[in-house]
């Protein structure tokens, strides 16, 4: 059995009297894209927010590895190996996209604000500065590092903030609807992009998607929650079959 | 543009700084020539001053996205460490005369005491940054404004007056006309009492621009776009919160230093909020996120409000015919008109986000066009 990279226990996030998340548990392996998937308000996000330390969950655990990672602050939690992305884009407008990138790089340095502000550091920058630029190459980006970011297409707007990312050094990507407001094509190329940097990157994947054809093309295992709770849990095949999963997606029969 | 990415000092970058060192000659030539007591100096001298500020204010509301307005706050710091700790000993039974002499004994070197005056200030950020900057913009900006209003009381409070001369003034201290280099008999030699404040200046300018060309200027600026997003980049929001409050209000107190010498005189009771909109005007006339911006509009500010337009507060006659509303008072008119105008049609200021050598740049498209 592979490492356990991340590891959910009994994880409820209350607010108020709303239970967005309930007594929610599981794992993804080392080198696993896991998906989450739910109807809409089901709780993914509420529990992405659980794990990057946006949220401190009312009860329950998270860890990574070994570490238990429940209440530390979202930066602790990147800094440990956890990067994400957001639904609704979330580049910054002011910068290009080798600035995006680049500002990524800043939670690895070793300098402090007097060694940088007199450029005492310029070895480390150059580093930071060189990395930057092979990761845009890797990813076909480079063309466009001058460009503003939030001036690019939205589809590469999406590619950019998981190379933004993967900048910050992860061991485990969380991808937030990755393809939302994307086409076929773009939908298509994005699942091979994913499983691509999942190979070069050593990573571990938790993506949270509605486009079905997305998550049984590219996942290991799904996880599928309705109203903050497990309803089901399997590989593809056994998901797609499930008939608990068709009913939270299709509705119950209960007016006939 | 370059396709690498290397750093190389470009053409735009080498005219900007060769107009910033033409502006330092050209200051160096007029001090030797024109009459010390020209208008000019006196706008140079208090708009590096304000420049200083400005920059450091738009550290805070241009670079980082937090909304402060505790300046005159700590302008006020800056300029009483500064005097207390400069003021000549054979001067300060004059100076302290209700006190005794005051408690501080000794004096700093000028610039000893100006680095002071920042490290005081940065302390006093660092302690009300602690539960302030928790807030969010209104709310921090009032917390702040509320900040520098009680300080202004505090060092008025009869109790410390043996530390601060209660309300009284603090004065005979060195001012900037003690950097002219004299000769045994007195007379001056070489002018500098404009290029010291400005070199001063410059210097401190710098400092912050290289700040935030680093890799901690883009942290800053990354909170600024999308706080939830630099967080989850890594990057610590109070720490770099803190950070940047702490600096920009060393720079302040180094400000408030150098106005204490432009004035002469120091006296809390100045220290008003109206100081703190004046230089709240300056960064957004000169364009919120643009260094260059506040330093030009610094000095155009200051150049309007102490000089081009005080005719308006006197009666002119021309050909024995009075022009109608000149009177004192008048000047402000007119001055609030040329703002309204400013904020109307130039919404984004004189630079916007730009900087000097964006001027001499190409568009970027046509940039990226021809690499």
């Amino acid at each position: 059995m592979a490492e356990k990279i991340l590891r959910i226990e009994d994880l409820t996030m209350q607010f108020g009297g709303v239970v967005a998340v309930d007594h929610f548990s599981m794992v993804i392996n080392q080198g696993e894209i896991v998906a989450l998937i739910g109807p809409n308000g089901a709780g993914k996000t509420t529990a992405f927010n659980a794990v990057t330390g946006v949220y401190t969950p009312t009860s329950g655990s998270v860890f990574l590895g070994e570490k238990n990672i429940t209440g530390l602050r979202p930066d602790q939690i990147t800094a440990l190996g956890i990067a994400r992305t957001f639904q609704n884009i979330r580049l910054f407008s002011s910068m290009t996209v080798f600035e995006n990138v680049l500002t990524a790089h800043h939670l690895r340095r070793t300098s402090n604000v007097f060694t940088a502000t007199l450029r005492l550091n310029a070895a480390e920058e150059a580093r930071m500065r060189k990395d930057t630029e092979e990761l845009l190459k890797r990813v076909d980006l480079y063309e466009f590092k001058d460009e503003m970011a939030t001036s690019l297409p939205y589809g590469k707007q999406r590619l950019l903030e998981i190379v933004r990312a993967l900048a910050t050094k992860p061991k485990l990507l969380l991808l937030d609807e990755p393809a939302a407001g994307m086409n076929p094509q773009e939908t298509e190329e994005l699942g091979e992009f994913i499983k691509r940097i999942r190979r070069e990157f050593d990573l571990s994947i938790f993506i949270i998607e509605h486009h079905m054809n997305l998550v049984m093309g590219i996942s290991d295992r799904i996880y599928v929650i309705e109203f903050g709770k497990q309803i089901a849990e399997g590989v593809p095949e056994e998901i797609q079959n499930n008939p608990a999963v068709i009913e939270a997606y299709l509705g119950g029969g209960e007016d006939l | 543009m370059s396709m690498t990415e290397k750093k190389k000092i470009s053409t735009p970058q080498i005219i900007s700084a060769a107009i910033i060192l033409a502006f330092y000659v050209l200051v160096f030539i007029a001090e030797q020539t024109l009459a010390p007591t020209s208008m000019i100096f006196t706008v140079l001298k208090k708009g590096a001053t304000y420049a200083l500020v400005a920059v450091s204010m738009n550290l805070l509301n241009g670079f980082t996205g937090i909304f402060s307005l505790g300046q005159a706050g700590f302008m006020l710091i800056g300029a009483y460490v500064y005097a207390i700790f400069t003021i000549p000993l054979a001067q300060r039974a004059a100076v302290y005369q209700y006190y005794n002499g005051g408690i501080v004994q000794f004096t700093l070197p000028v610039f000893i005491a100006m680095i002071l005056s920042g490290l005081v200030a940065a302390f006093f950020a660092y302690l009300i940054g602690l539960p302030v900057l928790r807030l969010k913009s209104d709310y921090l900006a009032v917390a702040t404004l509320g900040f520098a209003e009680i300080i202004r009381a505090i060092f008025q409070w009869d109790k410390i007056g043996p530390l601060t001369n209660g309300s009284n003034m603090l004065r005979l201290f060195p001012t900037f006309n003690d950097f002219n280099i004299k000769n045994s008999s007195g007379e001056v030699v070489v002018y500098l009492s404009t290029m010291v404040p400005l070199l001063i200046s410059g210097v401190c300018i710098a400092l912050i621009l290289m700040l935030i060309n680093s890799t901690f200027g883009r942290a800053l600026r990354a909170m600024k776009d999308d706080e939830i997003s630099a967080e989850a980049m890594g990057i610590h929001l109070a720490s770099h919160k803190q950070l940047a409050f702490c600096i920009s209000s060393f720079f302040t107190g180094v400000g408030g230093a150098m106005l204490a010498m432009y004035q002469t005189t120091v006296q809390a009771k100045s220290f008003t909020t109206a100081m703190t909109y004046e230089i709240l005007l300056i960064v957004v006339i000169g364009g919120i996120g643009s260094v260059t911006g506040s330093c030009l509009s610094s000095f155009l500010f200051v150049a309007c409000s102490e000089w081009w337009l005080r005719f308006l507060d006197q009666k002119q006659v021309i050909g024995g015919f009075e022009v109608p509303l000149l009177r004192n008072g008048f000047r402000l008119v007119v001055f609030s008109i040329i703002i309204m105008i400013v904020v109307l049609f130039f919404r984004q200021g004189i630079m916007g986000t730009r900087e000097l050598p964006d001027l001499f740049r190409k568009k970027r498209s046509a940039a990226k066009k021809g690499a």
